[in-house]
């Protein structure tokens, strides 16, 4: 008996394996039969022959890992942006190609100048955005209405209170520095008692105008009017469900998508919002999301026609390359991020700029990209990469590989104290990474070259993403934090301010590096209110060569490229700025469906 | 069960205490498995002691340029278009990983960190289970009662748990080391070893619960027997009746069980050292060549294979060993 069960059961697992695996959609339906005057309900497997426009335009995608938040006052990471770019509309956006902002939700800006040296930023937005929200019952996307029974759409409002919310601590935002060339945003976000969230230099003037009053004429200010943190926010939304505003079901969005479901830490979907403005335009009507780690994986999954697009791990590239199919698919772009190692500045050994110089210049930035990376990476001496307004070209500034220079450096330490390098090696210096496959090749090829070169014993330590940015934060106790710590960081705007400034400004910024504040600091600062672009671009050229060349204070790598694969039938681009705008790609179904 | 079976020919084994062992020794070396098993663990034990000698390249060396270089011959286990991507080089015997580092060198070292596991493991489990156990079957009644009890309650922990957490807080600690007092000189230490110290004392304190149970029971049945009772007439005190007259007859089945549970300690450390809580980088372990090897399979699926079959390989003699040893044990097979 138990036998017999067996063989139906694997013959039932075969047919449904053989049902899923042709083309036409298997469906389970419930009929009703009339036999013999009786009345039964039997669940047949019907089997629907594929018709074009049946099947949705589907796109599948890995996300790599769960989305911290998809609420754009919250949003810190590349993954949660990536969503909220195709859920919401923005003030503005960067054209994908030539990276300059274009009109989004603003068809126009001015810009003045008033006597206290301000500057005020004036958009006139459209009205013809509306403001929706998916019923993952009914599965349909209906425009909200307010209180009276008027339709909603996206306004001055909404744009005001967007902003205020990000700057408002209650909301706990750990973007809102990028908001502090709005006058009074430092001060209100600091918690500054004196000022209330409607003393910020943000007012909607009426439905269509809002008005920025900056603390100083920034150039850059278009650049942080495409950013998440100050797109158009639904009041009544957040209100009514609090924290869980951004789930399915309760989110209410603006943008070319809507998300249809979200499984947390396995799967999202988003569909395609036909109320859009330029819902014509959008072609694909489908996007499912899931959420696998393991980058080789997500390839494998690639590879069975299961994903249309992914990233290419380390591994696979020979093979890649070499594919006659694969090599095809392979598109290499660079895009504006930077991998880096950072020193802790107060903590010994680290705390001398000689041994700083030394694990530096030990690092041979260009055999690693050539051999351990593959990917066209360009290797770093400075932080921006190029196409950041501001930015050295590479290899200009900064320290690159040196291996007699590094070992000198090390030896004077060394003589200095009094110390041999066994008594060095004794003082456990760790090296630390997020929990990646990638980022644990690139630390070993590090830690051998730094014994190689310097002679040099480095432990190797990782933690999972959450807890190694908890590590990192600059209230971590000394003794707790590793002496060198791997980031990467890519660009908001493409300007040195969101660069140099933002992230290593002992002021301004989170301060990881642990350094006092100096003669770098002071400049970054004056560069960001500095008015003519030729001196800007200058001064942080000289920002940057003081904190690599002068204080070494971090060790630049490389700069990022994206290694994807995609499908033939995808039709996709790699913007400038990086991310992913889903409603400009495009994919041929019938030879998806082909494929498959 | 060995255990039961010895109770019944308890009398056997007093009058031949010494030839129980010779016989099971005979026994043990007809056993043709079980003999290749143990010459295997030898060779690997020879072959992990002399590491540095049988090796020419150290561990840790990397040759960037001659990153996942294979020696034209092993073709023959890539996948299908391998000769299009694949860095030729005969530099390396049994091929090179991504960091152009000697695979063969590596597993070798790897052997280091396995057996050391293997050994160390089993000493901490059997010294601690043993002692405990002696004491709780010896004891009895409410001691025994107690002691018990705390291994039952030990027990009920998922073991995996556990050990990933103990990593865990080693591990945390180790990152906090100012290298100063006990603690300190600790951290080095295990640092010095390549992390494998917290690893031993993962193992080794969660592997004594099962150690423990057989010893109580073995004492149990053998503490009624005559030669304890005229040890205790000859007036000898508890410690040597204990370990003088009881541990030579409790030790076979515990060596037995010991063996048979090796192969889970190597297991174990392969394990964490896949999800990265068991040794330091660039320390060779079985458990990471297989992590880093698993990445590559679908292009370099000869990284994978080598510590791959160096794993099974010991893992299964150890096994095998561990059943010859038993039947070598086994009173029942006295007469065959």
């Amino acid at each position: 008996m138990r036998k017999r069960l067996l063989a139906l059961f694997s013959v039932l697992i075969v047919g449904a394996l053989v049902l899923s695996a042709c083309g036409g959609e298997t469906v389970v339906e419930t009929v009703i039969v009339e036999k013999e005057g009786e009345t039964i309900i039997e669940t047949v497997v019907v089997e629907k022959e594929a018709e074009a426009g049946e099947i949705p335009v589907t796109l599948n995608l890995n996300l790599g890992t769960e989305p911290p938040t998809l609420d754009p006052s919250l949003a810190t990471d590349t993954t949660s942006v990536d969503i909220q770019e195709n859920l919401f509309i923005g003030l503005t956006n960067f054209n994908p190609v030539t990276n300059e902002v274009e009109p989004y939700l603003a068809t126009s800006w001015d810009i003045a100048e008033n006597a206290d040296g301000e500057q005020t930023w004036t958009f006139h937005l459209r009205d013809d955005v509306p403001w929706v929200k998916y019923d993952p019952i009914s599965g349909e996307t209906t425009q909200e209405v307010d209180a009276d029974g008027n339709p909603r759409f996206v306004n001055a409002y909404d744009v005001e209170y967007g902003v205020k919310r990000t700057v408002d601590p209650a909301t706990g935002s750990d973007y809102a520095y990028v908001t502090y060339v709005i006058k009074n945003a430092a001060a209100i976000n600091g918690g500054d008692e004196e000022l209330t969230i409607d003393d910020l230099g943000v007012k909607a003037l009426d439905e269509t105008t809002v008005e920025f009053t900056l603390e100083y004429p920034a150039g850059y200010f278009d650049g942080i009017s495409t950013m998440w943190i100050v797109k158009p926010m639904p009041a009544w939304a957040i209100d009514e469900w609090g924290d869980k505003w951004t789930e399915a079901g309760l989110i209410v969005t603006s943008g070319p998508y809507v998300l249809e479901s979200w499984i947390h830490g396995g799967e999202l979907s988003l569909v395609k919002n036909p109320l859009w403005i330029a819902a014509d335009s959008v072609q694909i009507e489908r996007v499912d999301f899931v959420m696998i780690t393991e980058a080789s994986t997500s390839f494998a999954l690639y590879e069975n026609n299961e994903l249309d697009s992914t990233g290419v791990p380390l591994p696979e590239m020979d093979r890649v390359k070499a594919d006659p199919v694969l090599s095809e698919e392979l598109r290499i772009a660079p895009v504006p991020c930077t991998y880096y190692y950072g020193f802790t500045n107060s903590k010994p050994p680290l705390d001398d700029v000689r041994v700083r110089r030394a694990f530096s210049q030990a690092i041979d930035r260009q055999s690693l990209a050539d051999n351990v990376l593959k990917g066209g990476q360009i290797p770093a001496t400075s932080f921006a990469p190029p196409g950041i307004f501001g930015a050295p070209e590479p290899g200009t500034v900064g320290l690159g590989y040196d291996a007699a220079a590094a070992k000198a450096s090390l030896q004077e330490y060394l003589d200095e104290k009094g110390m041999t390098i066994d008594e060095f090696n004794a003082l456990d210096v760790v090296l630390m990474h997020n929990t990646s496959e990638g980022h644990a090749r690139i630390a070993a090829a590090i830690q051998q070259m730094w014994a190689d070169v310097l002679g040099v014993t480095v432990r190797v330590e990782n933690q999972e993403w959450a807890v190694y940015l908890d590590t990192l934060k600059n209230t971590t106790p000394l003794e707790d934090m590793p002496h060198i710590w791997r980031l990467g960081w890519c660009a908001d705007y493409p300007d040195e301010n969101n660069w140099v400034h933002e992230v290593f400004n002992a002021d301004a910024g989170a301060n990881r590096l642990r350094r006092e504040a100096g003669e770098f600091d002071a400049l970054t600062a004056a560069a960001g209110i500095e008015p003519d672009p030729a001196k800007r671009a200058e001064m942080y050229a000289e920002a940057e060569r003081l904190l690599t060349e002068v204080e070494t204070a971090y060790a630049p790598i490389y700069h990022y490229t994206s290694v994807n694969v995609s499908k033939p039938w995808l039709t996709r681009n790699f913007p400038a700025i990086g991310g992913i705008d889903i409603y400009n790609w495009t994919v041929d179904m019938d030879a998806k469906l082909a494929a498959q | 069960m060995a255990v039961a079976d010895l109770e019944l020919n308890s009398s056997i084994t007093q009058q031949k205490e010494r030839s129980l062992w010779q016989k099971s020794m005979d026994r043990l070396l007809r056993n043709k498995l079980a003999v290749i098993s143990g010459i295997f663990i030898i060779l690997m034990v020879l072959v992990a002691v002399f590491a540095k000698q049988l090796t020419p390249y150290t561990y840790a060396e990397q040759d960037l340029i001659a990153n996942n270089a294979i020696p034209k011959w092993m073709l023959f286990i890539m996948p299908e278009g391998a000769e299009n991507y694949a860095n030729f080089s005969d530099k390396f015997p049994l091929a090179a990983d991504h960091l152009g580092r000697d695979l063969l060198t590596r597993t070798i070292f790897g052997a280091r960190v396995s057996l050391t596991i293997a050994f160390a493991g089993s000493l901490v489990s059997l010294l601690i289970g043993i002692v405990y156990g002696m004491i709780s079957g010896y004891a009895g009644g409410r001691v025994d009662n107690l002691m018990m009890r705390v291994v039952d309650f030990l027990w009920a922990f998922p073991f995996l748990i556990v050990v990933i957490l103990l990593q865990t807080y080693f591990k945390a600690i180790a990152s906090r080391s100012g290298g100063e007092g006990m603690g300190g000189a600790f951290i080095n230490l295990n640092n010095q070893m390549g992390g494998l110290l917290f690893l031993f004392i993962a193992i080794g304190l969660i592997n004594w619960l099962g150690m423990a149970r057989i010893a109580r029971g073995q004492v149990l049945s053998y503490k009624q027997m005559e030669f304890v009772e005229a040890a205790h007439a000859l007036g000898a005190n508890d410690t040597r009746i204990m370990f003088k007259h009881l541990l030579p007859n409790i030790l076979g089945p515990l060596i037995v069980a010991e063996t048979m549970a090796i192969p889970g300690y190597i297991f174990t450390e392969a394990f964490l050292s896949f999800i990265g809580l068991g040794v330091n980088a660039p320390t060779p372990s079985w458990g990471i060549m297989i992590q880093e090897g698993v990445q590559a399979l679908r292009s370099y699926p000869n990284q994978v294979l080598l510590p791959a079959i160096a794993l099974s390989l010991t893992t299964l003699a150890f096994n095998f060993l561990g059943d010859g040893l038993r039947d070598a044990f086994d009173p029942r097979q006295i007469d065959k």
